[in-house]
């Protein structure tokens, strides 16, 4: 029998979590998409899209808070866009997934953070 | 952590240089350190208002990324001999017709970049240089330059007029660019039509009747002045004409704008 000691427990859970906060994320995507009744496929454009004024004005208003927020911030996790749109992680975790479908923004997970900015 | 301040218009010809170049050394005047930024690269203008290009860059080379904001920048306080611990410091445009062919035939991605830089302005010149404000003279209408500068803004000044077809314009671009970038954006009636016997009456008479019709604060009824128009839009009321009631308007819309 193998003994659990302390320290594999907490690596364990910290396995779990991890894992849970990326089945989340997955989660948030979709519940996000069928919302806005939309298909990935029909997000997903051939070329990348240039996050301009012209696009964010022509997003919903709900998207367009987020991208401008991140444009503001050039880099940042969905705490951070949300500590500033005073909106709640999961939400807005939701809509930056959706901006990276759409083209208009790259995610890279570093460590255990996930980081969402503008390609320049 | 000071603040970035567009001035915009829907038309063209309502005053925004002169507004732009009044506020900024009438702010300078008060202390404040100050960075007034020509960003119509259309027509640029404050080179031959400010008689002055000799910078060794245009703010075109900072959006090109070609060299950095402080490059851009001309140190006018001594020139303008103004004291009190104020700077004001001038970027301009190029207004060379190659320049102006070059900065219209931008693509998205450009454009997108240039808003990159614009809101990197926060960091090099509010943050690192600590000013107090940055002023863009924006470009009229609804185009590129314009919005970039409008979404860096933390305030929208709105020079408007009393012309109509400035004043539907402006009522929808309030409707279908400042709201929806939740904009903080306050009204300048200029050039207004009121005669000089029920001066404070007729004067919130209007400003009442504009912030009903754009929903939004008007923050002065500036009169039409002859001299004014006389001067070519070139004058800098602060230090050439400080006993005009020009000079004295823009002195409460300056103190109200340090209050934001």
């Amino acid at each position: 029998m193998a003994i659990v000691t302390e320290k594999s427990q907490t690596r364990l859970l910290e396995k779990i979590k991890e894992c849970l906060d990326k089945l989340n994320e997955k989660m948030e995507v979709f519940i996000e998409l069928q919302k806005n009744e939309q298909k990935p496929e029909n997000l997903l454009p051939g070329l990348p899209e240039a996050l301009d004024v012209m696009t964010l004005l022509s997003l919903p208003d709900h998207l367009r808070k987020t991208a401008i927020t991140l444009c503001k911030l050039g880099e940042a996790t969905a705490d951070e866009v949300a500590e500033n749109t005073k909106r709640a992680r999961a939400v807005e975790s939701g809509y930056l997934n959706q901006l990276v479908l759409m083209g208009y923004l790259k995610k890279e997970r570093r460590g255990r953070k996930t980081y969402f900015y503008v390609e320049k | 952590m000071g603040k970035i301040i567009a001035v915009h218009s829907y038309k063209g010809g309502t005053g925004k240089t002169l507004m732009s170049i009044n506020l900024a050394t009438t702010l300078v005047a008060h202390g404040k350190k100050v960075a007034l930024l020509d960003l119509d690269f259309r027509a640029p203008s404050l080179y031959a208002a400010l008689k002055t290009n000799d910078s060794e860059y245009w703010l075109n080379d900072y959006l090109n990324n070609v060299c950095e904001i402080k490059r851009t920048l001309i140190d006018l306080t001594e020139k303008y001999d103004f004291k009190n611990g104020g700077q004001f410091l001038v970027g301009l445009a190029n207004p060379h017709t190659e320049a102006i062919r070059d900065m219209g035939a931008k693509d998205r991605k450009w454009e997108m970049r240039a808003l990159g830089r614009l809101l990197a302005l926060k960091n090099s010149l509010l943050n690192d240089m600590e000013l107090d404000y940055i002023i863009f003279d924006t470009s009229p209408g609804l185009q590129y330059s314009s919005i970039n500068a409008i979404v860096s803004a933390d305030i929208v000044l709105v020079v408007t007029t009393q012309d109509t077809s400035d004043t539907q314009g402006t009522k929808r671009m309030i409707q279908e660019l400042y709201d929806l970038f939740d904009k903080k954006a306050l009204l300048l009636l200029n050039k207004t039509l009121i005669g000089t016997t029920s001066f404070e009456k007729e004067k919130n008479e209007i400003a009442k009747h504009y912030e009903s019709l754009h929903t939004l604060p008007v923050l002065e009824v500036i009169p039409c002045f002859c001299d004014v128009l006389r001067a070519g839009g070139t004058i800098m009321f602060v230090k050439e004409k400080p006993d005009h009631p020009f000079a004295k308007i823009v002195e409460e819309i300056a103190g109200r704008i340090e209050k934001i």
